[in-house]
Order: structure tokens, then C-alpha cells, then sequence
């Protein structure tokens, strides 16, 4: 009896120390769209909760959102429909984090980003899709899944991530 | 700075000779994450797969742990941890999870608390009365699809520390006692010579001259020599003329610890819960060098399939390249705008999945040969000139400067050189 108490006792500290900053209870059902939803703003939001130990107030605000990032495709990281990252930033920048998007994609639009991409590798791609999967926490690394992807039909020649 | 004209065997790089290169290394992975570094004896530092120049039929995975130990360091002497899981994990179907396991777990036992020695006397046989401390293991398979576990030997002695001259007349022929044969696996656990050679004044500002630094230090070994049916996909060796995933698997080892310690006052620790990663490796050097301080403890907790998905944009963009231009001059090629795909192909080849796993080929007709990084890696592998010379990318070859182990390999089971004296 007394190891139990001091088991959950333990276990109630730990996770605890998970978000210091711990979110409200009773989180919405329908997540408020974000006013500036870009991947360079989640990398800061994820950046900050690093810091700041918000990490649960990240996943809570960011899953849900929709999404319209431009991506870079690598044929050698998105094998195929089941098994695709893009990289979530252009190369040549430093990369400051890690994580690259995994993407579920919507009936029939993998075949439409191989169809895009063509022979070009890598090849940047603007998307719409659902941020369906946030993981961030201090214990394991930051991975997103975007779902629902849509592909934009037009290559984005002149968009660029807010940094 | 010294300069390295190095001859590489890994596909794909052609470059010519070097007058003038740039050099830095660290190691390959001893000390490389600040929450590993406090746990000393979970800490592992470098894999090796071969196939077995003995029996091309087998397959010789080496799983060192516990890094930069002195000889003398006495009266506790190194050991594996009694509190702990080590093992190797296997992937046989290139999607990066693995299916099959070898998991060691260690306890050790004293004959006499009332000595602070190690050993009462001269030892000359690993059941010597003398010897006063030991540690035995258990060795278990585990079918990691299905959580299957199969004892394939137990209560197997660990080889003793080489404490000196005075108490080992002939350590290595004590040593080898512990080599043990049981259904079809030879297994081998106990500290050995360091294998990996470098030079670690790569920390004090990339000053790297050539300076054998590993050179008379120890490490714990786990060695096993397996049958390749046993780790293959279905257990059938692959024919030769297959290319595609199955024809390789893909290894890494790790280190796990109880969720929860318990320190008491009235008596030693206490451990509870679910067994929880704490250290893995596949590659050389990814953790050490690829992934940032602020990922570090996170990849050593994280999986190797989620690679990709966690650090992949590190892998694209390394900063390994811009460090070598910017402290040495180095000349290393700039990021190309599709970033380094080379990398990741070099980490999923036959059409496996990337990630920080060492694949081999076990293919029917492949020999020891043929098992050199990035295929396997054999014991006298200079991973780091080959790996830094990957990272710069600009045809040139570069290195640390050392390039050979100080002790020679054997050729015979567990192939890792004797451990150095506590007193030569």
C-alpha cells in the first residue's frame, strides 16, 4: 500500500513536470483557426515551449489547424503514398530543428504531386492539409503529421516560409 | 594540422589525392549526449557487423558500451549494469522496426564482502575461488513482432577486468573461458581493448594532429557470432541476385533502464515500471555529430523508424561541412539546394526505409570481405575519415590522422584485441 502511494505519488510528479504551463481542462472541441499558421511559426511555437515549457498549449492549439505550406518533395523521403515526409523548410537554411511533416494524402493527390514533381527532385510544392498529429514534449523529438494533403496544382515558384 | 591523404572504399566517392585537408573527428559515440554521459555504464559506443571470417554462414555483431575506461581503475573495477537492458535489435524487412532481438541482462555476486579486493589471489580460471567478483548474464532472443522470448543461454560468466600482472599471470587465457557456445550462438561479454581509434582532441577547438588518443583504453564488449537463417527474414538466407530489402538487415543496439529509481536510506536502490531506452546506435557518429545538443537526449529515447520523420531536416543539412569551412577552411561543398540525399541514401540502400541502422548485406556468397562500412562495418573500418569525408563533399579526402587501431585484431572469436593491464 505504501509503495503504491509513493508509485502514483511519483508518477503524479512526472507528469507534472511534463508542461509547466499546463492548459486549460476542458479544451474545445473546434481548435480557433491561427492567425499566422506557417511552419516557421510552429517551429517557433515549438521553440519556445522548449524554453518555456508549454509544450501541451503547442499540441492543443496547433492540432486541428488547416494548413497551406509550401513543402520540399525529396523522391528518396517519400517512397511512397504510405511512407512520405517533405521537408518542411528550404535547404541551405540552417536547420534548426529536425522534424520533417509526414503526410497522409487525400484520394488520388499522391499521384498528383509525383505527376508535378515530374523528374525534378527535389521539387517544392505548395499543399493544404490538416495538421492531424502534433508531438512535442520534452521527453521525445517534435513530429508532425499533416493529413488530408491536397496538392496545389501550380508549383510555388515565388512562395516562401515566413522565417 | 595534419594532413591525410586517405583511400576510401565507399561507393560512390572517387575524389583525388589531397595536399591540403581539413581534419576533425570525435568519437564515434562515447560520451555524445549530456544525459547518456551521467550514466556511464549504459552508454554505448559503437557497433560492428561482419560477416564471420571464420564461417561465411554467420554473422559477428560486436555491441560496445561503456566508453574511455583506464585499466587502472580500481578497487570497482567496470562491469556491465546489473539494473539494465543491453541489445542488439534487428531489421530483416527494411521497413526500419525490428523484428528480432538479443537481449542481455547482467547480475553480478560477491564470495567475500569483508575485502575491498577484487580478487583474493592470483586467478587462473574464471571459476577461480579467487576471483572474488563476478557478473554473469543471461542471453535471450526476442521476437520483437510478437514479444516472443526464447533463453538461449544463461548464467554465462563475464569475462573478468584485466586487474594486472600480479593477479592475472595469463589474463587472456582466463578471458577467453568466457566464450560460450549454446544453440548455434557463440557469445563473448567482458571489457576488451577500445576498438574504435580517433583522435579526441577534435574537442579542444577541432585540434586534431594525429594523436592516438583510444590508444590503451577499455570498453565492455557484448560479441555474438549467429547464424545469418537465424537473423534472416523467414529464417532463409537471401539468394545472391537479390537486391531488394530483405537482402540486408539493419542493426542497432541500445540500452534501456527501469522508468523508476527508488534510493532509500535504509537500504540499497530499489527499480520499478516498464524498461525505458536510454541510449542506442546504429551508424557512427549520428548522434555525435549530426544531431544538435537540444535533440540529443531525444534520439537516444527515440526509434530508428521515426528517423526521417524526427531528424530528418539535421540529416539534409548537416552542420558537420559548415563547422569544417568555418573553423578549418576546410572547402567542404555547400549544402546542395536538394540538400544531402546522398546521405540518406547512404543510410537506406536496397530500397530500406532510412535510418540510423548499420546495414549489411546477407546475401547468399557475400564474405567477410565484403563487410566494410557503409556495408556492416568491420573492426578495422576508419569510420571516422570515412564519414568526415562524406560530410565535406568535395571530392577531396579528408581525416583524423589515425588510422589503425594500436592493438591488432584477432581472427578468431571475439576478434576485439585483449583489454589493456590495470598493472602491465
Amino acid at each position: 500500500m505504501h509503495r503504491t502511494l509513493i508509485l502514483l505519488a511519483a508518477a503524479t510528479c512526472a507528469c507534472g513536470k511534463a508542461d509547466r504551463a499546463p492548459s486549460p481542462s476542458g479544451a474545445p472541441a473546434a481548435t480557433p483557426p491561427l492567425a499566422h499558421a506557417t511552419q516557421a511559426d510552429l517551429a517557433r511555437d515549438v521553440a519556445d515551449a522548449e524554453r518555456l515549457g508549454t509544450w501541451s498549449d503547442v499540441s492543443r492549439r496547433w492540432q486541428g489547424q488547416t494548413v497551406r505550406w509550401t513543402v520540399t518533395h525529396h523522391r528518396a523521403l517519400c517512397g511512397s503514398a504510405d511512407d512520405c515526409h517533405v521537408a518542411a523548410f528550404p535547404i541551405q537554411r540552417p536547420a534548426r530543428q529536425g522534424w520533417m511533416p509526414q503526410l497522409q494524402f487525400a484520394a488520388g493527390q499522391y499521384d498528383a504531386l509525383t505527376g508535378l514533381c515530374g523528374s525534378q527532385d527535389p521539387c517544392e510544392v505548395a499543399i493544404e492539409a490538416t495538421l492531424s498529429k502534433l508531438e512535442v514534449s520534452p521527453e521525445l523529438p517534435t513530429s508532425v503529421q499533416l493529413s488530408n494533403v491536397q496538392i496545389s496544382p501550380t508549383h510555388p515558384r515565388t512562395q516562401t516560409a515566413r522565417r | 594540422m595534419t594532413k591525410l591523404i586517405r583511400t576510401l572504399a565507399l561507393a560512390g566517392l572517387t575524389g583525388t589525392a589531397l595536399g591540403a585537408g581539413a581534419l576533425t573527428a570525435s568519437a564515434s559515440s562515447h560520451r555524445e549526449a549530456p544525459a547518456i554521459a551521467e550514466d556511464q555504464y549504459v552508454d554505448n559506443t559503437d557497433v560492428y557487423a561482419f560477416i564471420s571470417p571464420n564461417n561465411p554462414n554467420n554473422l559477428v555483431i560486436v555491441a560496445d558500451y561503456v566508453p574511455l575506461l583506464l585499466p587502472t581503475s580500481g578497487p570497482n573495477f567496470y562491469k556491465f549494469s546489473d539494473n539494465a537492458r543491453y541489445e542488439v535489435h534487428i531489421d530483416n524487412d527494411g521497413d526500419a522496426v525490428p523484428d528480432i532481438a538479443y537481449r542481455w541482462t547482467f547480475r553480478s555476486q560477491r564470495k567475500n564482502g569483508a575485502t575491498f579486493l577484487y580478487n583474493t589471489g592470483a586467478v587462473d580460471s574464471i571459476t577461480s575461488q579467487n576471483l572474488n567478483v563476478t557478473q554473469t548474464y543471461r542471453l535471450e532472443k526476442v521476437n520483437e513482432r510478437t514479444g516472443q522470448t526464447t533463453t538461449i543461454m544463461d548464467n554465462i560468466p563475464v569475462a573478468p577486468w584485466n586487474v594486472g600482472k600480479r593477479s592475472f599471470a595469463n589474463y587472456e587465457q582466463v578471458a577467453l573461458q568466457a566464450v560460450t557456445t549454446r544453440n548455434g550462438v557463440t557469445s563473448f561479454a567482458g571489457p576488451r581493448d577500445e576498438p574504435f581509434f580517433v583522435d579526441l582532441h577534435v574537442f579542444d577547438l577541432l585540434g586534431v594532429a594525429g594523436a592516438h588518443t583510444t590508444d590503451g583504453i577499455n570498453v565492455m564488449s557484448l560479441v555474438i557470432e549467429v547464424p545469418i537463417t537465424d537473423v534472416a527474414s523467414k529464417g532463409v538466407r537471401p539468394a545472391a541476385s537479390d537486391t531488394g530489402p530483405k537482402s540486408v538487415v539493419g542493426i542497432y543496439a541500445s540500452a534501456s533502464r527501469p522508468r523508476v529509481r527508488f534510493l532509500r536510506d535504509e537500504r540499497d536502490w530499489d527499480h520499478y515500471g516498464s524498461f525505458v531506452q536510454v541510449s542506442r546506435l546504429g551508424w557512427p557518429l549520428i548522434n555525435e555529430v549530426i544531431i544538435p545538443l537540444q535533440d540529443k537526449d531525444k534520439f537516444n529515447r527515440s526509434q530508428p523508424r521515426n528517423d526521417v520523420a524526427n531528424f530528418g531536416a539535421y540529416i539534409l543539412d548537416p552542420e558537420v561541412p559548415k563547422l569544417l569551412n568555418l573553423v578549418l577552411h576546410a572547402n567542404c561543398a555547400p549544402t546542395p539546394a536538394g540538400g544531402r540525399t546522398d546521405i540518406v541514401g547512404l543510410l537506406s540502400p536496397s530500397g530500406t526505409k532510412a535510418a540510423d541502422l548499420l546495414r549489411i548485406k546477407i546475401n547468399q556468397g557475400q564474405t567477410n570481405i565484403d563487410s566494410h562500412f557503409p556495408n556492416g562495418r568491420a573492426l578495422t573500418d576508419d569510420v571516422t575519415d570515412t564519414l568526415l569525408t562524406v560530410a565535406c563533399n568535395n571530392g577531396q579526402k579528408i581525416g583524423d590522422g589515425v588510422d589503425a587501431n594500436d592493438k591488432p585484431f584477432t581472427t578468431t572469436f571475439p576478434y576485439l584485441a585483449s583489454p589493456n593491464s590495470g598493472n602491465p
